[in-house]
Formats: structure tokens, C-alpha cells, sequence
């Protein structure tokens, strides 16, 4: 196991225990302390793979049964949803899903990318000393906050703005989650950013490039497998957002053909109806397989975030 | 090793914490023993008042309430992970959407009167079965054909599986279907979101507890009569329910006594009617 770190005592026990003789002298209890730590390390991640088995299986094994009643082209390819009426179509609001992330995305990561290029290249010292405690904190602030200023803020706008009655719908939702992913985009592309080695950008001016060249053609690709991470991190935060969306999207089981259409999305769904359904139910089984769907959606990005960080290093 | 001594102290010290925990929670003498309930939201004002109350006079019985959703109360009861499953309906009866919970045993504790509410702007103050079952079926979507304003009518619903809506779909809408797909429909998931969203949502129409009725929303009339706890108590307005306390079989122990101290003249007078539900007994 390579877990052990070397032995390393605090320097006041150690210097408590003059030479090392006896049986309890330093280096017994140096390697004490260190097998202590070592076990409780592995403990500690055995635990955790444990829980996450432990998800993984009660989610899974719940979810399948949803495929004793009904088939999976009924699950994956109708749009009906009236669980009440035994209709366990989940088509609709995975398209919702997929829509709302993609229109998310459309919107938060090209003013991003944009503000991460400012922090890290064009802004002065003290404005970029400030600018990035501001955006950690935006990172920190809880969804539910998000999600009561769009309730309160944005729909009132957006429904004068579009004479609709509701206002409820993706453009609502879209707009919450991309404030609430933009700080965390933008964070993490401005760190791809700031670790550009110098001297591409000074062998790009050398060749007489213009600041915008240097930042469009090389600074900006150079950081780019940093900034497609940091796109998948803000993909999986909006995915898995749920009280902010809940507030905001309408959560009407019907596939969103407007920006205005009350809809509904995986998350969303999950939250609305798990507390009114009966336990030993399909549609209860039908919930479990959204939850799983999700899970394995966030699998595949956090495999595709791996697969790039190594890719990216691979090439530096 | 410093550290060692304070793991092991902190160790020792949460052990005698949880084990004296236990221990006060097994202590049996006189009236004792631990009653957990589950369920309803709209109950749970009044399940943690009474709680309160009935703690006081029996210090050895402890009670762990909480609120989810109304099936969840019948449902922990049935898994046993409850002892009392308040529910706003008769769980052990089929309702639309639920089947009957075998076994189970409906003990009546509340009057919870429900009301139709409307956005200010909307002027109407009078709507009939018919026109409510049209509006929510989806027949009637324009606020003129019910005698207000030309405007699309925007409904709000709870999710299916509310108790508010299974009793209002019980007795505002005579068993009527409630639409579900459309433009101006919109579901929210507890009675606190349906008031802010028909609060500021202009033309909306929505359904809530009577208690949760202020001057942010208007409470529309029902077949003419005022939805008001005394038109309730006079039998003219239709649309309340009994809150159930549901247990598995005839309660006994604690339970029974915390059933009984809910029920109890003094219960239903007083805390019971300053949290603005109506006593049981008012309607016999």
C-alpha cells in the first residue's frame, strides 16, 4: 500500500522523547502512529466506496423493477407522463433535461470564458485581486437563494417582457442555473488560463501578433482542454440542480416546445412527487430509474472530466 | 501522544452521550414511551402544538414529528417506521389515486376547511361547481365566461398526491379531472408556494388551506357561500375535510393517550382553534 506516508511526529513529541532507546522510543511509536494513520486513511476511503456502492445498488435495485411493469420503450420513448394514469412515458422530461442544459450552457459559457479571459489577462492587478473572492463567493451561494430571486425577480420580468401569463419555463430556468454555473465556469477557466506558460505569449507578441490574436489563437486553445473541464463542471452542476429549477420551471410533466411552456426536468420531477407516491408502486419504481438516469448521466461527465485532465496533462 | 489522549477522551465522552440517550428514551414508568408521527404538512402545526402540550403532562413520553406528504403518514404506518400517520383524508378508504391502507384505523382530530383562491386582479367572487370543474378540466380558459375580465385564466394545482387536492377535487370539483398539459398550468408543491405563485401571478386561480388565506390573495365564494369557519360549521360551505391521525389498528399505550389528548374538549377548544382549525366536535 502506498497510503503509509513516512513517519512524520510532531516535532514537540519528539523532542520530548530524547534519544531513541526503550521499547517505547521514537521510532516505535513513529511507526505506530504511522500504521494508525495509514488504517484510518484507508477506512475512510473503504467508507465512502461503500456509501456510494451503497447508492448505487438501492437505486438501481428499486429502479429496475420499473421494467417488470412497463418496457423500456415505453420509459424512453413516450411523452407521456401521467403517472396516475399509469403512463410512464420519461421522454419528454429527458429532452427537457438535455434542453435545459444545452440552453444553460448556450448562455453562461461564452460570458464566462469572456470574464475568465478579463481576470486572468486583460484586467490590472487590483481588479483581479478582487474579482476572484467575489466570484468563490458567488460559487458558495446555496441554489434556494438562486432560485427565490428568479421566482420573485426574474418572472415577473420575463413575463412582462413576453406577455405570457405564466413566465414559468427553460428560458427561467436556463437563465437561474446559467448565474448560478457562470462564477464556477469562469473560476476554473481562469486558473486554465493563468497556468498558459508565459513564453507562448511572448513568442506570440515577438511574432507581432495583436493582444487579440494572442488571446483567440493562442492563449485560449492552449488553456482549452482546462476551460472544456471547467464547461463540464458547470454541465454537471446545472443537471443535478434541483430547488433553484423546481421554483422556477413550471413542473408540468409535458415536453417544452416554447421557451414558455411549463415543463419539467429530471431533478425537478424527482422533487415534486417522491413524497405523494406510494412506496411499492411503478411510479415509484419509474422515480428511482429518473434518479439513476441522473446518476449515470454525471458519471459520464465526471469520466469525460478525467479523460481530459489526463489528456491535458499528457500534452505540458 | 497528546492527540491519542484527545481521541480517545472525545470517544469516550460521545459514547456516554449516546448511551445515556438510549437510556432515557428506554425509562419506563407511569405514561412513557417514545410515539413517532409522520404525514401530512397541513397537520403538522397542529401535531407539534399538541405534542408541546401533551409533553408537559407526561415527561417520560417523548414524540419525534415531522412532515412530508400526506401518504407518507399511512405509508410509515404500514412499514412501521411511524405510530401515527396523519393523513387529510380517510386512508383507510379508497379516494381517488390511493387505494385503502388495510388495517389501518382513521382517528378524526381536525375541521380543515379549504378555500379557492384568485389573484387580486382577477373580479370575480362567485364560482359554482360547473364553473370550477370547466376551469380546471380546461373548458373554460377565459376569465369572461365566468363573468370577470377578458383574460386567459392561469391555473395552479398541487402535485398529484396532495392531500389539499385530493379534497378539493373530492368536494370543489365533485370528483371532477384536473387538466394536466397545457400553457397556463402550473404545479407547485406545497401550500406556501401555492399562495406566493397565485399571489403574483396575475388572472391565476388556486386552491389552499382556509388558515393560509390572507390579504395577499382573494378567497372566492363557493356556490355562493363565503368560505368562512363559521358558513363551515353551519354546514353551508362545502369544501373541508376531516384531518386523520391514522394508526395500524385501534391505537393503545401512549399513542392512544396523545390520540385522545388531541381529541380531548380542552385540546379542541383551545390550541387546537387558535391555530384556526375547527374542532370535530362542532360539526356533529
Amino acid at each position: 500500500m502506498s497510503i503509509s506516508a513516512r513517519p512524520t511526529m510532531p516535532d514537540k513529541s519528539g523532542s520530548l522523547a530524547k534519544p531513541a532507546d526503550g521499547r517505547f522510543g521514537r521510532y516505535v511509536r513513529a511507526r505506530f502512529a504511522d500504521r494508525l494513520f495509514k488504517y484510518y486513511f484507508l477506512f475512510s476511503i473503504l467508507a465512502l466506496c461503500f456509501v456510494l456502492g451503497l447508492v448505487i445498488f438501492f437505486i438501481g435495485k428499486t429502479a429496475l423493477l420499473t421494467f417488470a411493469h412497463i418496457s423500456l420503450a415505453d420509459f424512453f420513448l413516450s411523452f407521456d407522463w401521467t403517472p396516475e394514469n399509469e403512463s410512464f412515458g420519461a421522454a419528454g422530461i429527458i429532452v427537457n433535461t438535455l434542453s435545459l442544459t444545452a440552453l444553460t450552457l448556450a448562455m453562461a459559457v461564452p460570458v464566462a470564458v469572456g470574464m475568465a479571459v478579463l481576470i486572468a489577462e486583460i484586467a490590472p492587478k487590483w481588479l483581479r485581486n478582487m474579482m476572484r473572492p467575489v466570484l468563490d463567493l458567488l460559487v458558495g451561494i446555496p441554489s434556494i437563494v438562486y432560485g427565490y430571486l428568479g421566482l420573485t425577480v426574474l418572472i415577473p420580468v420575463l413575463r412582462r417582457m413576453s406577455g405570457e401569463n405564466l413566465g414559468d419555463g427553460l428560458l427561467a430556468a436556463a437563465l437561474v442555473l446559467a448565474l448560478m454555473v457562470l462564477p464556477t465556469i469562469c473560476r476554473i477557466s481562469d486558473e486554465a488560463i493563468s497556468m498558459v506558460p508565459k513564453k507562448y505569449r511572448e513568442a506570440a507578441y515577438a511574432l507581432g501578433s495583436t493582444r487579440l490574436q494572442v488571446t483567440m489563437r493562442v492563449v485560449i486553445p492552449a488553456a482549452g482542454r482546462g476551460i472544456v473541464a471547467a464547461v463540464i463542471m458547470g454541465m454537471t452542476r446545472a443537471i443535478g440542480e434541483t430547488m433553484a429549477v423546481v421554483m422556477v420551471i413550471g413542473n408540468t410533466a409535458q415536453l417544452a416546445t416554447t421557451l414558455f411552456t411549463p415543463a419539467s426536468v429530471l431533478t425537478s420531477n424527482i422533487v415534486m412527487q417522491i413524497s405523494n407516491v406510494e412506496f411499492d408502486t411503478t411510479w415509484n419504481y419509474a422515480l428511482h430509474m429518473m434518479a439513476l438516469l441522473l446518476l449515470a448521466i454525471s458519471f459520464l461527465l465526471i469520466l469525460l472530466i478525467r479523460y481530459l485532465g489526463r489528456k491535458g496533462s499528457d500534452q505540458t | 501522544m497528546k492527540w491519542f489522549k484527545k481521541m480517545s477522551l472525545l470517544a469516550a465522552a460521545s459514547l456516554v452521550a449516546v448511551s445515556t440517550l438510549v437510556g432515557s428514551a428506554s425509562a419506563a414508568s407511569g405514561l412513557s414511551g417514545k410515539i413517532t408521527i409522520n404525514g401530512s404538512t397541513a397537520l403538522l402545526p397542529l401535531t407539534l402544538q399538541a405534542a408541546k402540550e401533551f409533553q408537559k403532562l407526561n415527561p417520560k413520553v417523548r414524540i419525534a414529528a415531522s412532515g412530508k406528504g400526506s401518504v407518507t403518514g399511512p405509508q410509515a404506518v404500514k412499514k412501521g417506521i411511524a405510530d401515527i400517520g396523519a393523513c387529510d383524508w380517510d386512508a383507510s378508504m379508497d379516494v381517488p389515486g390511493f387505494k385503502a391502507f388495510d388495517g389501518q384505523v382513521a382517528n378524526k382530530v381536525a375541521v380543515i376547511p379549504f378555500a379557492t383562491i384568485v389573484n387580486k386582479n382577477v373580479k370575480v367572487n362567485n364560482l359554482t361547481t360547473e364553473q370550477l370543474k370547466g376551469i380546471y378540466s380546461g373548458k373554460i380558459t377565459n376569465w369572461k365566461e365566468v363573468g370577470g375580465d377578458n383574460a386567459d385564466i392561469v391555473v395552479i394545482t398541487r402535485a398529484f398526491g396532495s392531500g389539499t387536492r385530493v379534497n378539493y377535487q373530492a368536494k370543489a370539483l365533485g370528483g371532477g379531472d384536473i387538466v394536466k398539459k397545457d400553457k397556463n398550468y402550473k404545479e407547485v408543491g406545497s401550500s406556501g408556494d401555492m399562495k406566493t405563485a397565485v399571489a403574483t401571478t396575475p388572472n391565476a386561480i388556486g386552491y389552499i388551506d382556509l388558515v393560509y388565506v390572507n390579504s395577499d390573495v382573494k378567497a372566492v365564494s363557493f356556490n355562493g357561500v363565503a368560505p368562512t369557519t363559521d358558513n363551515v360549521i353551519n354546514g353551508t360551505y362545502k369544501i373541508w375535510a376531516y384531518g386523520y391521525y391514522m394508526t395500524k389498528g385501534q391505537p393503545t399505550g401512549a399513542t392512544k393517550a396523545f390520540i385522545e389528548y388531541v381529541q380531548s374538549p380542552k385540546f379542541q377548544q383551545g390550541s387546537l382553534k387558535k391555530l384556526k382549525f375547527i374542532p370535530i366536535s362542532a360539526m356533529r
